[in-house]
């Protein structure tokens, strides 16, 4: 059991870079999501942690030793890829024993292995069967056995849940949290599901485009998003970013005039604010309803402002706006986040 | 479909079946009857007194027997080596990334399309070089190359369609390049394996070209020469013994044929494999 460092670490796909540089400490016992969009080079970093690719430059230690030269067999790493990648021509139990058969354990302590992970993960009248005989979600316990069946140091998770159905989905979050309170084991999880990434992680380090945008616990990220990718990434319905500026203690633009806490600085700015602290009916603004989507627990209203950028409110559950009616509607002032407007969009503190 | 389209379908198909099928029962029935039999008008389709006098002439009296040695050992070696070669070239194409990746496996393609005529001359010469001429081993080194272009291509649309997870996954749990491909991407790959096989099996087998030109001598000569130069001659064919010759030559095929249909037709899909 080790913890995992990654140091500057680049992976450029000839002139595409699919990582920049990217540092990130994950502690031993750990379970860190990484979060983005595709192409944000997550599954590109899980790959250079397994060993699959090799990095441009950088460096990756696993429990304190470099492994960037060292073949995948030689990391002692586990992984569960999104496809599961079953071995067709093996049964259940071959499959699981296979990473130990490699290592060379011999037969009688196989089989106990085997019959050890086939009992935690409930697979054991599965055995004989083939891949291809067992369905999604057995697949994927399958596809965990061979992971577990070998004690590594480190498991490497990618998408692992993304193929299966909404409600087993759910379930096997569930097992995986309960999983790893039970192993105590360092995971890093790659997923593109915010979801997945805020109930099942310790901490979350969100990608784009190659680079870390931020790596904190879930509530600190969901809390006091680091800039405006991260805080329109996290959170559904997303948080409204709307664009204006900073000028004497006071956000304009888009029709909105509100008060700020003092020592912001002046300048064009995004102003942020998550749909629940969003008021309709009542408050010091002004909005005209477009859309109203009742989910049942709590209603979305979308709503017109007067410069035209649109804003999403959460309602309560019986509220029933009129398509087209102007309403007041109110910004919650501890909901508040500002964001440079920039291209960076790095977020604006007061200065203390 | 109504009554009466499927009746003419039917019909249809099975004319087609006897048109083609035609031959071979004519070479069959020629192969046992008695030389008094095969020049007689009106001639007859079965043959009134079977005998198997050719077969026993052919096994007993001609080398035809060598011939045959020839051809197993001849399109069996050729088998061997192009079916070694083209997986693990299939498996670079595919896998490997490397500069001129696709020219390379175009560049294999376009040597097939190189007229054979041309190429004999310089193969032969070189054979001589290399002190293969008129030897099994310079036939096996000529069907390479004109067999190897082709299962090369053939496997290696078998072998994209192994997922490259597979091989990742077997790499992260231990085993070597070598243990997983033999593990793991080998197995996967037996279907398109057995087909390509069976391509460049037949190909060899019924290879007369190169055959002709490359071997002059009893010892190395292979079927199709053999029987040829064995049984026509410039006065006379002696055709109950070319029959009798033919169908010996195509029973083995028509038995692997029939074993091994299956993979015969995944062959011609592949590509469409799923992983």
């Amino acid at each position: 059991m080790a913890g995992v460092e990654l140091h500057r670490l680049r992976k450029e796909f000839g002139a595409f870079v699919a990582l920049e540089g990217l540092d990130l400490r994950v502690e031993e016992g750990e379970f860190v999501a990484l979060l983005g969009p595709s192409g944000c080079g997550k599954t590109t970093t899980l790959r250079m942690l397994a060993g699959l690719e090799f990095p441009t430059a950088g460096e990756i230690r696993i429990g304190g030793r470099v492994v960037n030269d060292l073949p995948p067999a030689r990391r002692d790493v586990a992984m569960v890829f999104q496809s599961y990648a079953l071995y067709p021509h093996m049964t259940v139990a071959q499959n699981i024993a296979y990473p130990l058969k490699k290592r060379g354990v011999p037969r009688a302590e196989r089989a106990a292995a085997v019959a050890r992970v086939a009992e935690l993960l409930q697979l054991t009248p599965l055995l004989d069967r083939r891949p291809r005989q067992l369905s999604g979600g057995q697949q994927q316990r399958v596809a965990l056995g061979r992971a577990l069946v070998r004690d590594p140091q480190v498991f490497l998770l990618d998408e692992p849940l993304s193929n299966l159905d909404a409600k087993l989905r759910a379930h096997m979050r569930a097992e995986l949290i309960e999983l790893h309170h039970r192993l105590g084991r360092t995971m890093i999880y790659v997923t593109h599901d915010q979801l997945e990434a805020m109930t099942m992680s310790d901490r979350i380090a969100v990608l784009s485009a190659g680079r870390l945008m931020q790596f904190d616990t879930p509530g600190a990220i969901y809390d006091r998003p680091a800039n405006r990718f991260v805080a329109g990434f996290i959170g559904t319905p997303a948080m409204n970013l709307i664009e204006g500026r900073i000028a004497a203690g006071r956000f304009t633009g888009q029709g909105l005039d509100l008060p700020l806490a003092p020592g912001l600085p002046e300048g064009p700015a995004v102003l942020g604010v998550r749909p629940e602290h969003v008021t309709i009916g009542e408050g010091a603004q002004r909005g005209r309803v477009r859309v109203v989507e009742p989910t049942g627990h709590e209603t979305i209203v979308i709503a017109e402002l007067p410069g035209g950028a649109l804003v999403t409110a959460r309602a309560p559950a019986r509220a029933r706006p009129a398509i087209g009616e102007v309403l007041p509607l109110g910004l919650d002032p501890d909901g508040l986040h500002l964001f440079a407007a920039d291209e960076e969009g790095a977020r604006i503190d007061p200065a203390r | 479909m109504t009554f009466l389209g499927r009746l003419a379908f039917n019909l249809i198909a099975w004319a087609l079946v006897l048109v083609i099928a035609f031959p071979l029962a004519w070479m069959v029935v020629t192969a046992l009857k008695p030389q008094s039999e095969l020049f007689r008008r009106p001639p007859g389709f079965l043959p009134e007194a079977p005998t198997l006098d050719h077969f026993r002439r052919l096994l007993e009296e001609t080398p035809f027997a060598t011939y045959f040695g020839n051809s197993v050992i001849l399109a069996t070696a050729t088998t061997a080596v192009v079916i070694a070669l083209a997986t693990l070239g299939a498996y670079s194409l595919v896998r490997f990334r490397y500069r001129g990746r696709e020219s390379l496996a175009f560049l294999v393609l376009f040597t097939y399309l190189l007229p054979s005529v041309v190429l004999i001359l310089p193969l032969y010469l070189m054979m001589v070089r290399l002190g293969l001429a008129n030897t099994l081993a310079s036939l096996v080194i000529a069907y390479t190359t004109f067999a190897l272009p082709y299962a090369l291509w053939l496997l290696r649309s078998f072998m994209a369609g192994v997922p490259e997870d597979l091989e990742s996954a077997a790499l992260v749990d231990g085993a070597s390049r070598l243990g997983a491909f033999r593990d793991v991407i080998l197995p996967q790959l037996v279907p398109g394996i057995i087909s390509t096989a069976l391509f460049t099996f037949i190909l060899s087998w019924n290879e007369y070209l190169y055959a002709l030109v490359l071997v002059n001598s009893d010892a190395a000569r292979p079927l199709t020469t053999g029987v040829m130069s064995m049984l026509i001659s410039a006065f006379n064919i002696e055709w109950s013994l070319l029959m009798a010759a033919s169908v010996m030559m195509s029973l083995p095929l028509i038995v692997v044929f029939a074993f091994l249909q299956g993979y015969l037709t995944r062959g011609f899909g592949a590509g469409a494999v799923k992983g």
